[in-house]
């Protein structure tokens, strides 16, 4: 056992100490809201100064203009910029994206999309929901239709993160009709701004936008778009989203952390009924306790991570991670809330705010972090059958309509 | 970063989840919690027999040259087969203070015999006040002089050789070492639901020699606070092998439990929960050894003791609640095993401190100013 950063890994950390010195995270241009997972905002200006660092390509193949680093360099930096609580958020679907790309994308994605990648100016959305088709994505009904050289999509997704301003999006759409339900799904990059691509933003509980529907009305991409091999994007988008719950939340518990401080430093600070907060021993046993929460969240992350980085099989360990994360977020924003009591509402800019109106922000945004990328329930579900080996639950016969 | 016990330790914890699968089934647990001694000496004797009472002693004194991650890697799978006896009071907690304070003749006298299990010690630490609170400890002594008074809750004090007292000499906190045969001190059982057999000590003037002394004067608090942190990491593994025993069982009987044409881990309710069981387990044990890997380099490890303990403490009594959920009926019998590992967890949440003297610590690590 060894809990330590290797000194190469320590020595990555202070230097992105350094960088966030030098670089105050405030002073980064916004382009979309900080939906509260603890990847910050979403700053195409922050994106371009960690390409500049060369981190964004850091570990990336020699051969795709990377350095070769080892990947546990990703979650050092992650943690660092986390802790910081700097604008990072498309990075992690940024990684993934170019992963999939060195390991399956052809010759015109890894010519075209992974240097806009590493020069910061790529981003991807995700589009995978549909509104008939959230935890059963199997149902969805979005069709790609092979033309010559090109492939004509048609359908309508949903819930796509920052679709708006990002550079392409990921669809995943039907190329044909199989007996095995699992089967004849494709992945595509395109192009935001390809003819017949219509985003549209929704208006969030927030008051911010954050998702949008995209309506695809026969958009017509070249067929060496397609990322994986044809038919067989399903099992490539689980290995996905597999890793989208390990890197879409490995920097939780240190944006959780870094709460946590905000949240004790106004414990000392404050007064309540002629006595400060942070001598209730109610509220020390609370923040307490989340405290062990987080570090436990950090530790399963980092376990998770290694079997990662050694090529261990993982089951349940991401699914499971995934649930605890988002159940922590949850509970430390209502902790957040009941501490600051009747100014916990009051929105960030609004007179009277406490902790620049946060923590309102946080209560809101971490209530949808048990239902994106996998709801708790089906990843409770998945830990049970996936990792513990009980059968699944019997599907309920559906009645099919002939499409 | 590596969470992989080393192979020496994999071995380690191999051979133990083996020999007591042999040697400690769920028949003999119970047994011994209802039996009023409930030591099975045979066993210790085994135990001892691979080296396990000694494996915080140096090779010169006895014992095996282990370190207290090893103790906490070996106490998990202990936790696991629900093991009592006196392993974590004698072999981690006395023999700590002992081997970390002891005169050339204490260590002489004491530490060979330990390691071989020839001697048991045990800590006579709470008193009336049921807190594990060095500043709760009030039982006065001189030194040379008399011992009278009471300390409640003392693990295994009547299989024990010797007592580690907590005492005051004058205002100081001290430790005194006297053996459970001298004139005056009588053992008192308490009955507690986890079969635990846990003591109230009586002295009545009882002789304090010079050489009773362990460490100096006013030294105790020092001695026991890293002696009670490695009880404590301690507790915590037997909670996490307990809870792991737990999360085994539970999901083996929803695999072949039937009701409704199916066995029950085939509905999500039953699913869920047991999700929820490797998560506890999972994290519980993941702080556990982060802190006790820290502790054993060395390090400062204070908070991070406290973090695993509090926290094991919820999770690990929550899984085997739920445990309880799941299995149903049969699992309020006396006969069924979860009852005895249920019980234990719930001990060893409580031994060395409880959540909430845990979570002050931790109030305290996180930058939480004054006292409560």
């Amino acid at each position: 056992m060894n809990f330590d950063f290797t000194e190469a890994e320590q020595a990555f950390a202070d230097e992105v100490r350094r960088f966030i010195r030098a670089n105050p995270p405030d002073t980064f241009a916004v382009d979309g809201m900080d939906a509260g997972y603890g990847s910050g905002a979403n700053s195409r200006a922050f994106m371009k100064a960690l390409a500049a660092q060369g981190w964004l390509s850091m570990c990336w193949p020699k051969a795709f203009g990377g350095r070769e680093q080892p990947m546990f360099m990703k979650l050092v930096l992650m943690e660092e910029l986390a802790l910081a609580g700097a604008p990072f958020g498309p990075l992690a679907g940024v990684w993934q994206t170019a992963d999939a790309i060195i390991e399956l994308g052809t010759e015109r994605l890894r010519r075209d999309v992974l240097p806009a990648i590493a020069r910061g100016e790529a981003t991807f959305w995700q589009g995978y929901s549909e509104p008939d088709a959230g935890s059963d994505l199997l149902a969805l009904k979005t069709e790609a239709r092979r033309d010559g050289d090109h492939y004509v999509i048609r359908g309508h997704k949903i819930w796509s993160s920052h679709a708006g301003i990002a550079s392409h999006g990921l669809v995943f759409a039907r190329t044909s009709r199989e007996t095995r339900k699992s089967r004849g799904f494709s992945m595509f990059v395109v192009a935001n701004g390809t003819p017949g691509m219509d985003i549209r933003p929704i208006r969030s509980m927030t008051g911010e936008v954050y998702h949008h529907e995209v309506f695809l009305d026969d958009v017509r991409v070249s067929a060496d778009v397609m990322l994986g091999p044809p038919g067989d994007g399903f099992q490539a988008l689980l290995n996905g989203l597999d890793a989208d719950r390990f890197w879409g939340r490995f920097y939780k518990a240190p944006a959780l952390a870094r709460v946590l401080g905000q949240l004790v430093d106004y414990a000392n600070t404050t007064t309540v009924g002629g006595a400060p907060l942070a001598r209730d021993p109610f509220v020390r046993r609370r923040l307490a306790a989340i405290a062990a929460d987080i570090a436990a969240l950090r530790l399963i992350f980092y376990r998770a991570g290694c079997l990662i980085r050694d090529g261990a099989p993982l089951t349940y360990q991401t699914a499971m991670a995934k649930v605890y994360a988002d159940e922590t977020g949850q509970k430390l924003a209502r902790l957040g809330m009941d501490l600051l009591g009747i100014w916990g509402p009051l929105r960030e800019g609004s007179r009277w705010a406490k902790l620049g109106g946060q923590i309102s922000h946080l209560y809101q945004t971490t209530l949808g972090h048990t239902i994106a990328g996998g709801t708790a329930e089906i990843l409770r579900t998945s830990v049970a059958v996936r990792g513990l080996g009980l059968s699944a639950e019997p599907k309920a016969p559906v009645e099919t309509k002939a499409p | 970063m590596d969470f992989r016990p080393s192979p020496a330790q994999q071995i380690l914890t191999t051979t133990a989840r083996a020999f007591l699968r042999q040697h400690c089934p769920p028949q003999l647990v119970q047994r011994l919690a209802l039996d009023e001694r409930g030591f099975d000496e045979a066993l210790w004797r085994r135990m001892a027999e691979l080296g396990w009472p000694g494996l915080l002693i140096p090779s010169d004194l006895g014992g095996s040259d282990g370190s207290l991650l090893d103790v906490i890697l070996l106490v998990e799978e202990m936790g696991r087969a629900g093991l009592p006896g006196p392993f974590v009071a004698s072999a981690v907690v006395a023999t700590s203070l002992v081997l970390a304070a002891g005169s050339p003749a204490q260590q002489k006298r004491l530490l060979p015999a330990l390691a071989a299990g020839e001697r048991i010690a045990s800590l006579a630490l709470v008193e009336e006040s049921g807190s594990f609170d060095l500043d709760a400890v009030a039982l006065a002594c001189t030194v040379p002089g008399r011992l009278g008074g009471r300390k409640l809750f003392v693990k295994d004090a009547h299989i024990a050789d010797d007592l580690v007292v907590a005492v005051r000499v004058g205002a100081t906190l001290s430790l005194v070492v006297v053996p459970t045969d001298r004139p005056g001190i009588a053992r008192l059982p308490l009955d507690a639901i986890s079969g635990e057999k846990l003591f109230e000590v009586t002295f009545d003037r009882v002789e304090v020699r010079p050489d009773d002394l362990l460490g100096a004067v006013g030294g105790g608090g020092a001695l026991l606070v890293p002696a009670l942190r490695a009880g404590s990491l301690a507790r915590t593994a037997e909670m996490v092998g307990g809870a792991q025993r737990v999360l085994e069982l539970a999901v083996e009987h929803a695999k072949t439990r039937v009701q409704g044409g199916r066995p029950i881990g085939g509905y999500q309710a039953i699913q869920h929960s047991c999700a929820d069981l490797v998560r506890d387990v999972d994290a519980a044990r993941a702080l556990l050894y982060a802190a006790a890997w820290k502790d054993a380099e060395g390090r400062a490890a204070e908070a991070d003791a406290a973090l695993a303990k509090a926290y094991a403490g919820e999770a690990c009594l929550a899984v085997a609640r739920r445990g309880h959920q799941i299995f149903g009926a049969i699992s309020y019998c006396e006969e069924h095993p979860l009852h005895l590992l249920h019980k234990r967890i719930q001990a060893a949440s409580l031994d060395f401190g409880d959540a909430q003297l845990h979570l002050e610590t931790v109030a305290r690590a996180i930058g939480l100013e004054g006292r409560p």
